[in-house]
């Protein structure tokens, strides 16, 4: 996918984020963009690893920089303690009217992504990312599996909090709101 | 068990002699018998890399590094070496690391510059990635140092970091990543990253750094380290996760970030202090010192909305907040005023066009080999003979190089014209081209944050906020970009002729926004909606 059309959908993902209660930091944005490419098959073909917190593509890290200095997002200060948020300008506005083609392949995946992930916050979106990387990584490992990998990885995910996050994103992958999105049958 | 010191004050008790063959051979064969019994390393830092407890060596911070005591003997004096430099005054090495510094991959980049050919501009940038890799390599360990120290580590960090509730092992971290940090930039080709678009697919100066911290050759000498280190974790740390495919849990991602972080990695640190001393700018510098005192493993609280994770980052305490903002406005000015100097980036481009039309089949061979073997005095000689070649294919790049013939700089984005469209320089140098040909133009864009404006800041009272919330320099320090049009240097007159006319940038960029608009949704919607693969299509 070109860079631009890229431009397009993540900002369009951000705006659907924020529409839903998200703050729209760049670790939101991380992982609800490691969800939309890797659960909702959109090829957005980001490096994404496991890193600090959870999924992180430093590609994608790249691509925000390339969009501030283009203009199409900026950053805004969030109230103390917070880290800032990404604000999508008037020119990323701009762009993504003339991307309608592109955005409307993928928007009903966006929205889906955005209604999963929207109202989370990062620790939540920390367990959510490291439970689909990890089913990602480890195709054929069942839930216990899957949940050992999690706290080996991340120590400081309880037992419990890593067997949720394993089913919510279960649930999302195989729900219907996911397969109705890609347009398959229930 | 003795105390651990950092290396600073080890340094008045080090004389530069070095133990002879014979002597550390001794010494190699009694080492073993001061270790506890154990599982292997490998074993062991394959169990830490997977978030589980590590046994304990039984060694300390002195059997690795020598002794810190006050009454130096024979063994201290002749363990230790130093090497002068001209940032931080001495670098000092053991035998065993000394064994790294001497091998034939470090030693190369002796004959690698730091800077590519900007010493055609700035004539003081003649340093090498030698000294770099000693200044990281030096930097790392104090920063390992200070992040590790038991009184800097809360509780809360250190129930989430196991491995920093096992003290016997830091050591063997410390040389780790001192390791890592030596061998960061062994991959880098002749003139470091101005050549490393000339590499075959896949291959990129960190995967030929990985291939050679993995080579037997380093594999023997790690393995006579002591402890001995797993080339595997020093080549991940050393490669960082910005181009691995590799996972990194929270003690790698601690361990890398000392290294190749956005904020206060080591490997920045060195090269703006070190750049900006042999240019002769006072833009990057800052103190390091205060920075490297005031580190600190943070992870904000968990609040009731949940926005805050618990793995810690690197963050600083208040008091070196404004050393750190220093550095990310070094590094600003660094990038705008040396690094994305125009003369910089066409010399690189014609060194590029040189590459090209001189190596065989176009490209490195990237074989290790190869690699080895090429440095940049072999391209200096193949420019000087080439540029004295008139029937040699990259005669004319060689002589803008040797003569100093280089393309003139035609345009250079305004802030203005991004609003008109995001790549200015891009439809610019697409109009040169078609109105003076492809040979006679030449573009380069490049992007670079202005830095991780967002890190943790430990306040006075304990409290943990974001950087950008106490720190009005932080929240408003740009990107760096570079969108450069170069020119044939005859024709510069003319061109520069026409795009000074009225409304002719901004008809052409309005132009270039409609047509880029209309080809790119057209390639996007063409493609399926699901791949079987992600890989990059551009």
């Amino acid at each position: 996918m070109k860079r631009l059309a890229r431009a397009a959908i993540v900002t369009t993902l951000r705006d659907e984020l924020e529409r839903r209660g998200s703050w729209a930091g760049e670790t939101h944005l991380q992982k609800a963009l490691f969800v939309l490419q890797e659960g909702a098959s959109v090829p957005l073909a980001y490096n994404f690893i496991l890193y600090k917190h959870g999924p992180f593509a430093f590609d994608l890290r790249e691509d925000l920089n390339a969009f501030r200095s283009d203009g199409f997002i900026t950053l805004r200060t969030q109230p103390y303690p917070y880290g800032p948020r990404l604000v999508t300008t008037e020119i990323g506005h701009d762009l993504q009217r003339r991307f309608p083609k592109t955005l409307g392949l993928y928007r009903k995946r966006i929205e889906t992504v955005a209604q999963f992930l929207g109202n989370r916050g990062v620790t939540d979106l920390e367990r959510i990312g490291t439970a689909l990387l990890m089913i990602r990584d480890f195709p054929g490992a069942d839930d216990n599996e899957i949940s050992r990998r999690v706290r080996n990885v991340k120590p400081h995910v309880q037992e419990s909090e890593a067997e949720l996050a394993i089913k919510e994103v279960r649930r999302f992958l195989v729900g219907a709101t996911m397969k109705e999105a890609l347009g398959q049958k229930s | 068990m003795l105390k651990a010191a950092s290396p600073l004050i080890w340094a008045p008790l080090m004389l530069p002699t070095s133990r002879n063959e014979e002597s550390l051979n001794q010494e190699l064969a009694v080492w073993p018998a001061r270790l506890t019994p154990e599982p292997t390393w490998a074993d062991g830092a394959h169990a830490a890399l997977l978030g589980r407890s590590t046994p304990s060596r039984g060694y300390d911070q002195a059997d690795v590094y020598g002794s810190s005591s006050g009454a130096s003997t024979e063994a201290d004096v002749k363990f230790l070496h130093e090497i002068r430099d001209p940032v931080y005054g001495f670098v000092t090495v053991n035998s065993h690391e000394r064994r790294v510094v001497d091998s034939a991959p470090v030693q190369r980049l002796r004959h690698v510059s730091q800077l590519a050919m900007s010493s055609l501009v700035y004539p003081g940038v003649t340093h090498k990635r030698f000294e770099h890799s000693l200044g990281v390599m030096h930097l790392a360990g104090e920063a390992f140092d200070v992040l590790t120290r038991q009184e800097n580590v809360s509780d809360a960090v250190r129930d989430v970091v196991p491995e920093l509730n096992e003290p016997d092992n830091l050591p063997y971290w410390k040389s780790v990543i001192r390791m890592a940090a030596l061998c960061h930039d062994l991959g880098h080709l002749p003139f470091s990253h101005a050549a490393e678009q000339i590499l075959p697919p896949g291959v990129t100066h960190e995967t030929l750094s990985e291939e050679l911290i993995l080579s037997p050759d380093m594999e023997e000498i790690f393995a006579s380290m002591i402890p001995p280190l797993t080339p595997k974790v020093v080549a991940k740390l050393a490669v960082g996760p910005s181009k691995s495919r590799e996972n990194f849990g929270v003690w790698e991602a601690i361990l890398t970030e000392i290294v190749t972080g956005d904020a206060f990695g080591v490997d920045r640190m060195d090269y703006l202090l070190r750049d900006s001393l042999h240019a002769g700018v006072a833009y990057g510098r800052f103190d390091y010192l205060r920075i490297l005192q005031t580190l600190r493993l943070l992870q904000m609280s968990a609040l009731e909305n949940d926005e805050a994770s618990l793995a810690p980052s690197v963050g600083v305490q208040q008091g070196g907040l404004n050393a750190a903002e220093a550095l990310l406005l070094a590094r600003y000015f660094m990038f705008s005023q040396v690094y994305f100097h125009p003369v910089r980036i066409i010399y690189d481009i014609h060194l590029a066009d040189f590459l090209k039309l001189w190596l065989p089949g176009e490209k490195f061979s990237g074989k290790l080999e190869d690699h080895l073997r090429i440095n940049d005095n072999d391209i200096w000689v193949a420019i000087r003979d080439t540029a004295h070649d008139v029937s040699h294919p990259a005669h004319n790049p060689a002589q803008r190089i040797y003569e100093r013939k280089h393309f003139k700089l035609l345009y250079s984005r305004r802030p203005s014209d991004v609003e008109l469209f995001h790549k200015p320089g891009h439809a610019i140098a697409s109009w040169a081209k078609e109105e003076y040909g492809s040979d006679a133009v030449r573009y380069r864009a490049s992007e670079k944050s202005g830095g991780a404006l967002d890190f943790l800041v430990q306040e006075p009272l304990g409290t943990i906020a974001s950087s950008t919330t106490v720190s009005d320099t932080l929240r408003n320090l740009p990107p760096n970009t570079a969108d450069l049009v170069f020119i044939r240097p005859d024709l510069l007159e003319s061109a520069s002729l026409a795009i000074k006319k009225e409304d002719f940038v901004r008809d052409l960029l309005a132009q270039a926004a409609e047509e880029e608009a209309r080809v790119e949704d057209d390639e996007a919607a063409a493609e399926p909606a699901i791949r079987a693969t992600n890989e990059e299509d551009e």
